[in-house]
């Protein structure tokens, strides 16, 4: 059962992307500043939800990792990191869309902006960290994580002093009850294809450790026949 | 005590090194004069009003650099030798040589700072509020310097240790030292602006170092060392010697 989760969690998102995108585009209304250019939000918010929630998973099993250096944990952040990446890119390409059709252009060093593009970038450090640097550098990786997870509100809280322009978080809480029901099918076809791929990732990443220790193993004794015969 | 007596032993072994060649120094402060050298060409004719959104990114964005260029060559001599294995076996607190290394870099990093506020002063005569209040603005150049290198420490130790590339020091540090830079950025705009709320952006960086410092001393241990491992001592280099191997060659 516990192997077929994130099979269950994907089907379950197959069959609710359907209804979601019918929501959101056939009867949802058209919001009247925004236009047509709105109906993004539906994709745009639960992504940048999901990109924070995976920051914040990799930043907690990073520091697991770094204390009790288990491998589970060093998955669910690998596993972490690589969807957050995805969901970041996500948001940073229709957030862009969105700006450019509500404030005339795309990029405007908004407070939330430049804090979702620097999460993003702490996450693909991550990433080349993990991937690109000798294998010791695990731990320096782990670091990077949750040092990325302390950052995130503290740059938000910096550009905010700076300059703002984005919608405040008060824009979400107050949407009429006809987007909320449009936007609760969008989120959960989202949040259930990421967590089915998320499990299916870990899933991935312990079988190849494993397999890279029975490698290992077998290889020693090997050569330990081979000693053996000489 | 004990923890302040070891950190300033470790201070004076690595300061007695530098004073010896003053290679860091005087190649930090030379990286300072290029820089600045640089936007003196690339900036130099901007209106006043341009300035002073142009000073604080100059003046941040060259520490940044210097600071990099520092701290990689700081613990390129541990790397050379490697000497930082032997002082994590020498019966010192791990926090002490944290504390010493990043004393060492915060150092360097304020003598290249003494190039850089002067000669930026010189080249952007919007930077006058910068000479006319100066104890504000050391105060605002050292809190800045110290988050910078709190968090660089431990990341140029990190990869020092871990034998990995130079090169991934500045693609690890400055996406993590952003937050330092933006407080940076707001403070010293507020300075030269004039605005009365300029304490009060130094209070907020102060606050932002001590969570830095603080975090960056709790993680070098872990860091560097580890926590307990679930592998055995050496299977990494197992398992590579198995892949080569596997692959027809030698490991």
């Amino acid at each position: 059962m516990k192997r077929a989760l994130p099979y269950v969690l994907l089907v379950a998102a197959a069959a609710i992307y359907p209804y979601a995108v019918a929501r959101v585009f056939l009867d949802t209304p058209i919001e009247r500043q925004m236009g047509t250019a709105f109906k993004i939000f539906f994709f745009h918010v639960p992504m940048g939800w999901l990109c924070m929630l995976m920051a914040l998973i990799c930043g907690v099993a990073a520091a697991v990792e770094l204390r009790r250096r288990s491998q589970t944990a060093a998955a669910v952040a690998l596993a972490a990191a690589e969807l957050g990446f995805v969901c970041g890119l996500g948001v940073l390409l229709t957030g862009p869309i969105w700006g450019n059709a509500t404030w005339g252009k795309p990029w405007t060093g908004d407070a939330r902006q430049v804090s979702t593009a620097l999460l993003w970038l702490v996450i693909a450090a991550y990433l080349v960290v993990r991937h690109y640097g000798p294998s010791s550098n695990r731990r320096l990786a782990a670091a990077l994580a949750i040092f990325g997870a302390i950052d995130v509100p503290v740059i938000y809280q910096a550009v905010k002093w700076w300059k703002t322009q984005h919608p405040t978080t008060e824009v979400v809480g107050s949407l009429p009850p006809a987007l909320w029901a449009s936007l609760w099918p969008a989120l959960g076809a989202i949040a259930l294809t990421v967590f089915g791929l998320l499990g299916i990732r870990i899933r991935q990443l312990l079988l190849a450790d494993a397999l890279d220790e029975g490698w290992a193993r077998q290889s020693d004794l090997a050569a330990a026949k081979e000693v053996r015969h000489e | 005590m004990r923890l302040l007596r070891q950190t300033r032993l470790l201070l004076v072994a690595e300061l007695r090194q530098e004073l010896r060649s003053l290679e860091v120094v005087i190649s930090s402060a030379f990286f300072a004069v290029v820089m600045l050298a640089l936007f003196a060409l690339s900036l130099g004719a901007l209106s006043p009003s341009a300035q002073l959104s142009a000073i604080p990114g100059a003046l941040w964005l060259s520490v940044a650099f210097v600071g990099a260029l520092t701290l990689t060559r700081v613990f390129d001599r541990e790397r050379e030798s490697d000497t930082l294995r032997a002082l994590l076996i020498a019966p010192v607190d791990r926090l002490a040589i944290y504390l010493a290394k990043a004393a060492l870099a915060l150092l360097v990093v304020l003598i290249s700072t003494l190039v850089l506020v002067p000669g930026l002063c010189v080249i952007f005569p919007a930077a006058a509020p910068i000479v006319e209040r100066p104890l504000l603005s050391a105060a605002m150049v050292v809190l800045g310097c110290v988050g910078y290198v709190a968090v660089g420490t431990l990341f140029a130790a990190g990869l020092a240790q871990g034998g990995g590339k130079n090169v991934l020091l500045s693609l690890i540090l400055h996406p993590l030292t952003t937050p330092v830079l933006m407080f940076n950025l707001v403070a010293t705009r507020a300075l030269l602006e004039r605005h009365p709320g300029t304490g009060e952006y130094l209070g907020r960086m102060a606050a932002l170092d001590v969570l830095l410092l603080a975090v960056a001393a709790w993680l070098f241990e872990p860091v560097l060392v580890g926590g307990a491992p679930r592998r055995a001592p050496g299977d990494d280099a197992r398992i590579a010697a198995a892949r080569a191997r596997a692959r027809g060659g030698r490991p």
